[in-house]
C-alpha cells in the first residue's frame, strides 16, 4: 500500500505536468497524430450546427405561439383558421430539424435544442392572435431563407422547404 | 463545375415551367369563374418565370432547354376536380425543380430558388385546398 500511493501521485503529477512539458518542448499535444488537439478544449460547433440550432429554437418558439393561441381566449377563432393542422406541420418541421442535429451530448447548443417545448418560453405572450401568427410565419420564412448561405446543400433544401410551408401558412391565415 | 450545376438546375426548372404552361392550358379549359381566372393568372406567372429562367441561362453562357410540343398528362383531365388536381400536380413539379436550385453553391441562386418555391407552394396549396409540411421534399 505505501508503495502504491506514491506511484499514483506520480502518475497524477505527470498528467498535470504534461501541457507544461509539451509547451517547453515547443510541441502541441496534437503533433504526431491527426486527431483533434485533446488539450484545446471542446471544438467549436460547425457553422451548420450553429445555424441549425438557431433555426430549431425559432421553430420551438413558433410552436409555442400556436399552442398559446389554441389555448387562449381566441381558441374558437384559431380553430376556424385551421391552426391545429398548421401546428401539426410545425411539429413535423421540428422533428426533422432535430433529426439533422448531431453533436456531442452536454454541449450548450445541444442543451438549447432539446427544450421540450416552447410553451414555457419567457418570450411567449399570454394571448396570441391570428395576426401575430401570420407575422411570425412570415418572419420565419424570411429567416430561413437568410440562413441558406451558411449551410450544406441538403440542409439548405430542408430550410427552403420549411420556408415554403411557412409561406403557405401565411396564406391560410390571411383567409 | 459550379456553373454547370447551376445551368442544369435552371434548365430543370425551365422544363418544369414549360410543362406547367402546357398543363394550365389543359386545366383552364375545364374551369370556370374565379378558378378559371386563377388558372389564367398562374399561367401568366409561369410564362414570366419561363422568360426569367431563359434569361438567366443565357447569362450563364448556356443554351436553354427547348419546350416540348406535347406533354403527357399524369392522369385524365375531364372535369373541374381533375383540372384542379392537375394544377396542384404541376405546381408540385415546379416546386421540386426550384428546390434543386437551392442546392447549388451560388447564394443568389439559392435565394432565388427558395423564393420561387414559396410561390409555387402557395399556388399548390390553393389548388389542393391544403398545405404541406415539406413542399418539394419527400414527406
Amino acid at each position: 500500500m505505501p508503495e502504491i500511493l506514491p506511484r499514483r501521485r506520480t502518475l497524477l503529477a505527470s498528467a498535470a505536468a504534461l501541457p507544461l512539458l509539451l509547451a517547453t518542448a515547443g510541441c502541441r499535444s496534437s503533433d504526431g497524430f491527426t486527431g483533434p488537439d485533446p488539450l484545446a478544449g471542446r471544438p467549436r460547433p460547425a457553422p451548420d450546427v450553429v445555424t441549425l440550432t438557431a433555426v430549431i429554437a425559432a421553430e420551438e418558439d413558433l410552436i409555442g405561439l400556436y399552442r398559446t393561441a389554441l389555448a387562449g381566449d381566441s381558441a374558437t377563432t384559431a380553430r376556424s383558421h385551421g391552426l391545429p393542422g398548421l401546428l401539426a406541420q410545425h411539429e413535423q418541421h421540428l422533428t426533422r430539424l432535430r433529426a439533422r442535429l448531431i453533436q456531442p451530448p452536454g454541449t450548450a447548443t445541444a442543451t438549447a435544442s432539446l427544450r421540450p417545448s416552447a410553451t414555457a418560453s419567457a418570450a411567449a405572450p399570454a394571448r396570441v392572435t391570428v395576426a401575430r401568427l401570420r407575422a411570425a410565419e412570415r418572419a420565419s420564412a424570411a429567416g430561413l431563407v437568410r440562413s441558406l448561405a451558411t449551410v450544406d446543400p441538403a440542409l439548405a433544401q430542408l430550410f427552403a422547404s420549411i420556408a415554403a410551408s411557412d409561406a403557405t401558412h401565411v396564406t391560410v391565415l390571411d383567409g | 463545375m459550379a456553373a454547370i450545376t447551376a445551368v442544369s438546375a435552371l434548365d430543370a426548372a425551365l422544363a418544369a415551367e414549360d410543362a406547367a404552361i402546357y398543363g394550365y392550358g389543359v386545366a383552364g379549359a375545364h374551369l370556370t369563374g374565379s378558378r378559371q381566372a386563377a388558372a389564367e393568372q398562374d399561367w401568366e406567372g409561369h410564362n414570366k418565370a419561363r422568360d426569367t429562367l431563359t434569361a438567366m441561362i443565357y447569362a450563364l453562357g448556356a443554351q436553354p432547354v427547348a419546350a416540348q410540343a406535347f406533354y403527357a398528362l399524369p392522369f385524365p383531365v375531364h372535369d373541374k376536380t381533375s383540372a384542379m388536381a392537375l394544377a396542384a400536380h404541376l405546381e408540385d413539379g415546379v416546386t421540386r425543380a426550384y428546390l434543386a436550385i437551392v442546392a447549388v453553391s451560388d447564394q443568389r441562386l439559392r435565394d432565388f430558388g427558395a423564393m420561387a418555391m414559396q410561390s409555387s407552394a402557395e399556388r399548390a396549396a390553393y389548388w389542393r385546398g391544403s398545405t404541406q409540411a415539406f413542399p418539394g421534399l419527400d414527406p
